[in-house]
């Protein structure tokens, strides 16, 4: 559907350096997990292990690397070793074999004095069932990695109290975790790893005991929390949803392997093999594809210091009928249709941005299609596509985002009657262009008249 | 045939009389040891006791069992008890008793609690004391007073040796399992968060423990009470010895007195140290 999500990386925010690196990881529970490692037996399949050993393969040489500031997703269903791979990262549980490297150091080879270090202030852990201290208050839960630590009362307090605003739970620091509800416990977990102000955030399945709406909420919130803070994360969750919305890449895995990973479009529109493709045929495109991996990029860039006649110059010799102009910097400005130059013109205005038209959509470069359908069905101009400082970055067809829709459509539930709709479209069309034709010669007479 | 063998016998009786002599010769002095040092605490928490003037024990023991149980009838009750007792003419006496109950306790804990919390933390230790704790918790008690009386001759030294052998076992075990009951999800909670052991013990599992244990001490303090009238037979002075007496001379009366002066020691003691228990419970689920 689209040809260019092989380059196409999500992550708007990552600075390229490795933060977390695994290298074939294996974990096997049992007595003679060494024994069965390096033998031949590592090599069949997770039934075959435990059928003939009683040992329970959790996870096969997994690698995957995680870049500083990226939210690095892993999804597999339940019993897929997802929870055993995150708890192996801090060593909760020692993994079998395998590198896994955390800011460059071999974590493997700690000793405990070093794993304590490393857990106390470069690593926050959030747990699925949120793990709190029953017999502490809310700000004791969220002061407990710092005490841990070390660090004095009242310090200790003013921060935890900080982040504990930040998470919304301001009123309820002296209340303990039973007096909270599911979603707000769960903050509180949030604000515990948060108070060590970590580096590398580790979030087993998070938010799958909460009720949807509360779900999504929180979802929200993290992202603007990590927006804002930056963090490395390690999210694990079974939720497609979930994995496509927050993911800048996402690892699917099965039996202990990690079988794909990539980013959300690669996922969905060029899954590996079966299993993906089975687990990820729910999701729809509309979801996933963004903004900027259907963009265009314009022939014509008009910018605000030319003149009217030059832009309808440039816009006639390569037959637009509109297009966008930018300021010195690259900002958008707005957008101009030879309609509106030839008026412009006429009433004898100078400056480009006399002729802009108004309501010009506008998208950001990570809106998906189905916020984007909205705007389409609104306008009848293409929708420009900015970045977040407001540059301008290319455009999107109304076309191309219906037809996506409608491709979609179509595919689900095999039903015709669309058409009809973008048959309308084109008369319409059609009709703009007789018009446009007969004022671009009047136009083309008066400049000449000029000349 | 009807009759077991004679030449198939089992010296056992003699081999543990080897066994004990051994000690006695070889360990005596270590014995001798511990014999002064519990000795020592003994005298002093019992001439505490008895130098209190009896209105003060019966003020704190009003006050306590008021904060402890709310209720400011409970307190004035509990009071009574005590003011029951010296009434009966056995002040001096449960006073004695008293003090033994509270070495032998206070022992008792200081071997108990962190018996239990090794057992907790290591599967081994836990295979191997959860048997012995079984065989001690049903053996007949009168059988721990012969190794307390080899080792440590007549007297009050033996009584609280064996008094804290019998009592020891509950706060073990109810320790052992306090913190095994700990959720693993709240302990995995705290090493994630880069706890030392040490801290993960006393921040985490402990304090989640505490109702658990809190009931342990309840159990071996009222054991120690038990235990406490029937090591009067090697020796410990105290109201005991008083229902001993009165069995062996039939004075029923006496017995009768004296037997009420214990169970109204151990109605104050089992409520006081129960109430405690309950708010421990109470206060790791709010
Ligand atoms: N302590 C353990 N001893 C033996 N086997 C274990 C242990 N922990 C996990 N496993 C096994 O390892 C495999 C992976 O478990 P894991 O908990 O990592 O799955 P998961 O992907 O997190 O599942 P879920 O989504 O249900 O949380 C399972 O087959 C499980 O039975
Ligand atoms: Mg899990």
């Amino acid at each position: 559907m689209n040809g260019n999500n092989g380059n196409n990386n999500n992550g708007l925010s990552q600075s390229g350096e490795t933060c977390i690196d695994v290298r074939g990881l294996w974990k096997i529970f049992g007595h003679d997990s060494e024994k069965i490692l390096s033998s031949d037996a590592c090599n069949s399949s997770k039934e075959t292990i435990l059928g003939e050993t009683g040992s329970v393969l959790a996870l096969r040489d997994v690698s995957f690397e995680v870049n500083q500031g990226e939210l690095f997703v892993i999804m597999g269903l339940s019993g897929s070793g997802k929870s055993t791979l995150i708890r192996c990262i801090l060593r909760l549980i020692e993994p079998t074999e395998g590198e896994i490297i955390i800011s460059g150091e071999d974590i493997c080879g700690y000793d405990n004095k070093q794993l304590m270090e490393l857990r106390r202030n470069t690593t926050g852990m959030i747990f699925q069932y949120f793990g709190l201290f029953p017999h502490r208050t809310v700000l004791d839960n969220v002061a407990y990695g710092l005490k841990v630590k070390g660090v004095g009362k009242e310090e200790r307090y003013a921060r935890a109290r900080e982040v504990i605003e930040k998470v919304g739970l301001k009123e309820w620091e002296s209340y303990f975790p039973s007096a909270l509800s599911g979603g707000m416990q769960q903050r509180v977990g949030i604000a515990r790893a948060l108070a060590n102000d970590p580096e590398v955030l580790l979030m087993d399945e998070p938010f799958s005991g909460l009720d949807p709406l509360i779900r999504r909420q929180m979802q929200d919130e993290l992202i603007a929390i990590q927006a804002e803070v930056q963090k490395t994360i390690l999210f694990v969750t079974h939720d497609l949803d979930e994995a496509l919305k927050l993911g800048s890449r996402i690892a699917i895995m099965r039996d202990g392997e990690i079988i794909q990973i990539g980013t959300p479009e690669e996922v969905i529109t060029a899954p590996s093999d079966d299993y993906v493709r089975e687990f990820v045929q729910d999701a729809s495109p509309a979801k996933v594809v963004t903004a900027k991996s259907i963009m265009e990029q314009p022939r014509v860039l008009l910018y605000e210091w030319q003149g009217p006649k030059t832009a309808l110059a440039l816009m006639r010799s390569n037959r637009l009928d509109d297009a966008f102009v930018v300021t010195r910097t690259g900002g958008l400005q707005g957008m101009v249709t030879i309609e509106g130059l030839v008026r412009l013109i006429r009433n004898k205005g100078n400056f480009l941005h006399e002729a802009l038209e108004p309501d010009l959509p506008v998208s950001t470069a990570d809106m998906v299609l189905e916020d984007l359908f909205p705007l389409a069905v609104s306008t009848r101009y293409p929708i420009a596509v900015v970045d977040e400082k407001g540059k301008f970055m290319g455009y999107v067809h109304t076309g191309t985002i219906l037809g996506s829709m409608i491709q979609e459509k179509v595919e689900e539930e095999k039903e015709m009657g669309e058409d009809e709709e973008k048959e309308e479209g084109e008369v319409q069309k059609d009709e703009k262009m007789e018009v446009r034709t007969k004022d671009i010669k009047d136009i083309e007479e008066e400049t000449r008249i000029d000349a | 045939m009807l009759e077991f063998p004679a030449s198939v016998s089992l010296p056992l009786a003699q081999w543990v009389d080897a066994i004990m002599s051994w000690i006695l010769v070889n360990w005596g002095v270590f014995f001798d040891a511990i014999g002064s040092g519990i000795l020592f605490g003994l005298l002093h928490i019992e001439r505490f006791l008895l130098w209190l003037p009896w209105v003060v024990v019966v003020l704190l023991v009003g006050v306590v069992a008021w904060r402890v149980m709310r209720k400011w009838w409970l307190g004035l009750l509990m009071a009574a008890f005590f003011v029951l007792i010296g009434s009966l003419g056995y002040w001096d006496l449960s006073m004695m008793t008293l003090a033994i109950i509270i070495a032998a306790v206070i022992i008792s804990l200081a071997i108990g609690i962190p018996t239990g919390i090794l057992m907790a933390r290591s599967n081994a230790a836990e295979s191997i004391l959860k048997p012995i704790l079984d065989a001690m918790q049903t053996m007949p008690s009168f059988v721990y007073l012969i190794p307390a009386l080899m080792l440590f001759g007549l007297g009050k030294v033996p009584a609280v040796f064996a008094t804290i052998i019998y009592a020891v076992p509950p706060v073990i075990r109810l320790t052992d399992v306090g913190i095994r009951q700990v959720s693993p999800n709240v302990v995995e909670a705290a090493e994630a968060f880069g706890s030392s052991a040490r801290q993960t013990l006393f921040e985490v599992q402990l304090p989640l423990a505490m109702p658990s244990i809190m009931v342990g001490v309840n159990q071996t303090t009222m054991m120690a009470l038990a235990m406490v009238v029937i090591a009067s037979m090697i020796g410990a002075r105290g109201l005991g010895l008083e229902v001993l007496l009165a069995i062996n001379r039939i004075e029923v009366g006496r017995g009768f007195a004296a037997g009420l002066c214990i169970v109204l020691l151990a109605i104050v003691i089992d409520r006081v140290t129960h109430a405690l228990a309950a708010k421990q419970e109470q206060a790791t689920l709010t």
